[in-house]
Formats: structure tokens, sequence, C-alpha cells
């Protein structure tokens, strides 16, 4: 029964052209992950144009992205110096997208359990015993390229993402918290992005 | 003509080293791959590549257009010159051949026979129809995970740029030991897409090796064809890459027109 229930949403679900990872994005001004992987001929103009080396090609075979680029935010996040792009043969990336309030790759959510930020506001407000010294951060607020607009400090302490955040990944790159960031990225178009989001996800996993 | 060729395919080779470096350099003047090559505005794309996309996206892009526009219009008036003036596959295996003579190992070119023309000409239409349908199918244009030449210059970039290769790069030692050892131009005149493609673009305007009719017959021209035609009947052949080996060849068009290039 099982093995039939596979093979019956592998192909209800075909073309399996659709997977995404929590930080790993799409180039700025990407349609959408299905007419992106449609659309894209792997051609790698835009890896080259990348001037930071934020965009690389994918080398995992699985669901036919090998060759296709991405922003691994854990390794680093888009400047948003908008190179890529105007070099698309194929439109898989929109030429049109020139100001990076244009750009809409994915949310950042942060994780409340473990942002230094929210643990100094939950400790002021007694939810929680202080163990150890205490700090504050802002490292997000500080490397977003669209401070205040992106990401404000509510109450002047916790962090907080507004819609306006492009999904840049910046503030993934710069989180200090340690081995788990205590920020992440969901690409755009990831499903529970914005009903559950993802650390919730991981708490019902029992993560 | 043949050193004019040799100079066309060093000119088309450089692309492979010009563009990591100039990467590295941080100069994007020059940028792409031979999928799709950017100089300046100008974009140069694969045919196939372009093709898949519109085939499984169901959308025309005026950029799609754009960029095929210089492809097509050379492959109309010229034919498919790509492979044999352009392609830096096509110009390894050209070394491979020399190399095999230097070496004194035994030839591995095919005696010429119609049968084996047909076969090539069945073969290279058939994988480029199944590729077409697999690609329709999985809804993404894979054919480029086959294209010896995009392999070559996307790796490269990788290499030099990141340090890294992905997986495709598997095919190119295969491929490479298959035609050192085993085989005469097998990619070229039996898979290739991208020639496959470019054949059918071609056109009556497109220019083909015209016979005159009057020679001695001593098949000189049979002998030198790597894609193992008859120059002599097949210029119109889908296989014909306007290489022209077989008019520099010929011991006749010395003294009067037996073999030349003819557009309408």
């Amino acid at each position: 029964m099982s093995i039939w229930e596979e093979i019956k949403n592998t192909l209800n679900n075909f073309p399996i052209k659709s997977s995404y990872q929590i930080n790993r994005m799409r180039p700025p001004g990407s349609c959408d992950e299905e007419m992106f992987m449609k659309l894209c001929v792997r051609c790698a103009r835009c890896v080259e144009a990348c001037p930071y080396r934020v965009l690389r090609r994918s080398s995992a075979t699985k669901n036919g992205e090998i060759g296709t680029p991405y922003i691994y935010a854990d390794i680093a996040g888009c400047q948003l110096c908008m190179k890529c792009t105007s070099v698309c043969p194929t439109g898989a990336i929109d030429s049109s997208t020139v100001e990076m309030q244009q750009v809409a790759i994915g949310v950042a959510r942060i994780n409340e359990d473990t942002c230094m930020n929210y643990l100094y506001s939950k400790v002021e407000s007694g939810e929680i015993e202080a163990t150890g010294s205490m700090a504050l951060c802002n490292s997000c607020l500080n490397s977003c390229p669209l401070r205040e607009e992106a990401i404000y400090l509510k109450d002047g302490i916790i962090p907080t993402i507004t819609e306006k955040c492009t999904g840049c990944g910046l503030c993934v790159e710069r989180c200090p918290i340690k081995p788990v960031k205590a920020i992440a990225v969901i690409p755009k178009g990831m499903p529970d992005a914005e009903t559950a989001g993802y650390f919730h996800y991981l708490k019902r996993l029992g993560k | 003509m043949q050193k004019l060729r040799k100079i066309f395919q060093f000119i088309f080779l450089a692309p492979l080293f010009i563009v990591p470096i100039l990467n590295l350099l941080e100069i994007y003047f020059i940028k792409g791959t031979y999928i799709s090559l950017d100089v300046g505005g100008l974009s140069i794309s694969d045919p196939v590549a372009v093709l898949q996309a519109l085939f499984i996206s169901h959308s025309v892009r005026p950029i799609m257009l754009a960029s095929i526009a210089i492809p097509a219009i050379i492959v109309v008036f010229f034919g498919r010159v790509w492979c044999s003036w352009a392609c830096p596959y096509y110009l390894m295996l050209d070394g491979f051949e020399k190399l095999r003579k230097k070496l004194k190992l035994k030839p591995l070119k095919p005696k010429y026979n119609p049968e084996i023309k047909r076969k090539a000409n069945i073969s290279r239409l058939g994988i480029f129809i199944t590729g077409l349908i697999i690609v329709g199918i999985l809804g993404i244009p894979l054919m480029y995970l086959i294209s010896p030449p995009s392999i070559m210059s996307s790796q490269a970039v990788l290499l030099i740029k990141y340090a890294y290769i992905t997986a495709e790069f598997i095919l190119l030692p295969v491929l490479v030991i298959i035609e050192f050892f085993f085989g005469y131009r097998i990619w070229c005149r039996y898979i290739c897409p991208t020639g496959t493609c470019l054949s059918l673009m071609q056109s009556k305007f497109s220019m083909y090796v015209e016979y005159s009719g009057d020679c001695s017959k001593c098949q000189k021209c049979i002998h030198v064809c790597p894609m193992i035609l008859d120059p002599k009947t097949d210029s119109l052949s889908s296989a014909c890459n306007n290489c022209g080996e077989c008019i520099s060849a010929c011991p006749d068009n010395k003294k009067r027109p037996t073999l030349y290039f003819k557009s309408h």
C-alpha cells in the first residue's frame, strides 16, 4: 500500500522540479521555482556576473537542479548589487529588477529560542532565569541592506522582520549563534513559509 | 583554407580561458559559457538550449529570440559551420587524430560506406528527438548535460572562480577516453544534439560544397572527410559541416575548380 501511495504521489507531483531548502535561494529577480527550472538553461552567466562570489552552481542531482544557480545564505548572503538580473538569456531572472526593494527571493525568520535579543527580553520580563552572561547582538539589524524597513527593533530590543524583507540572507551570514544560526531564510515558494515558518516546523518535528 | 579554419577554431577556443580570467580580474565585459555567451550587450546562445526552454516553458520571450538570432543567421547563410570552424570539442578531436598519427597508432577512421552515413544520420536525429521528448516530459532543459563544449566552459569558470566542479563534468573524461581509444568522432557523428539542431536549421540559402562533376576520381576527398561522407554526392547531407577539408585535399582543384563552396 505504501509503495502504491508513493508511486501515486510521485506521478501526481510530477515533474519533480521544485525542491526547496532553507537558506538556499534563487538569484534576485527570479521567477517562481517551477518556471525557473523550465527556463534556466544552466549557462552560468549569472554565476560569472556575481562580483561577490555568492551565486553558486548547484551540484546536487536531486530533482534535476544540477547546474542551476543558488545563493547559499549559510556561506554568504546576496549583496543585492543586481548585476545578475540583466544577464539571463531566457528571462529566468527578470531583467526589470533593478532596485533592491523589488527583490523577493525569500523571507527571514528568527528562532525565538536561541536569538540573544529574544532571550535577553525574556530574562528582563522574568520569563526565564539568566544562566551565565547576557548580551545584546543586533547583527541581523546591522547587516540588513533595508535597515528599519525590513527589520526593526521592537521595543528597542526585539528584532522584528516585516514583509519588506527581500530574503537576501546577509543576516544569516552574520548571525553569530552556533552551531545552528538563530535566523534563517525561507526561499520564496517554499511550502509553509507564511503559515508556519521553518522553526515552527522544526518544533513540530520535535527537534 | 585549413589554416584559416584552425585560426577560427583557436579564436573560438579563447573564451574558454579568457572568460574565467577576466572574471578573476573582475571584468564582466565578456561573460557566459558556450551555452550562452555575452559580449558587452550582445547575447549569443546555443539554439538547442533556448529552444528547449521555449519548448517546455510554453512562453516566448524577446530576449530568447534575440540571443539565437546570430546563430540562426550564420546557419542560414553558411550552414553548419559552428561545428568545424568553432566548436572546441571538434578542435580537440582534430588534435586527437593528429596525436594518434604522431604516436603511430592505427587510425580509427572507418572506410566510407553509405550504410555508416545513414546510421549516423538516423542516430543523431533519433537522439535529438528522444531528448526533446524526455525534456518535455521532465520539464527541465536537460540537454545541456550532454553538450561537451558547454560543460568544458562552465566547469572552467567554476574551477577558476570557486575551485570546485559539478557532477556533469564526468561526461568529459568518459568521452575523451572513448574518442581517443575506441571510436572516430563518435560524438559528432552519432550524438551531438547541437549539431543536429543546427543542421535542421539549414535552408536552401545555406552554403554547401559544390562538385563540378569533372575530376580524376582519385577519392582523396572521401579519404579526408571527417564526417565519413562522399563530398562529391553528399554535399547537402545534414552531416556535412562545411569544414572544407575535401576542397583543400583535392589535387585537381589547383588546375580547375572541382570542389568549391557555393551559396545560392
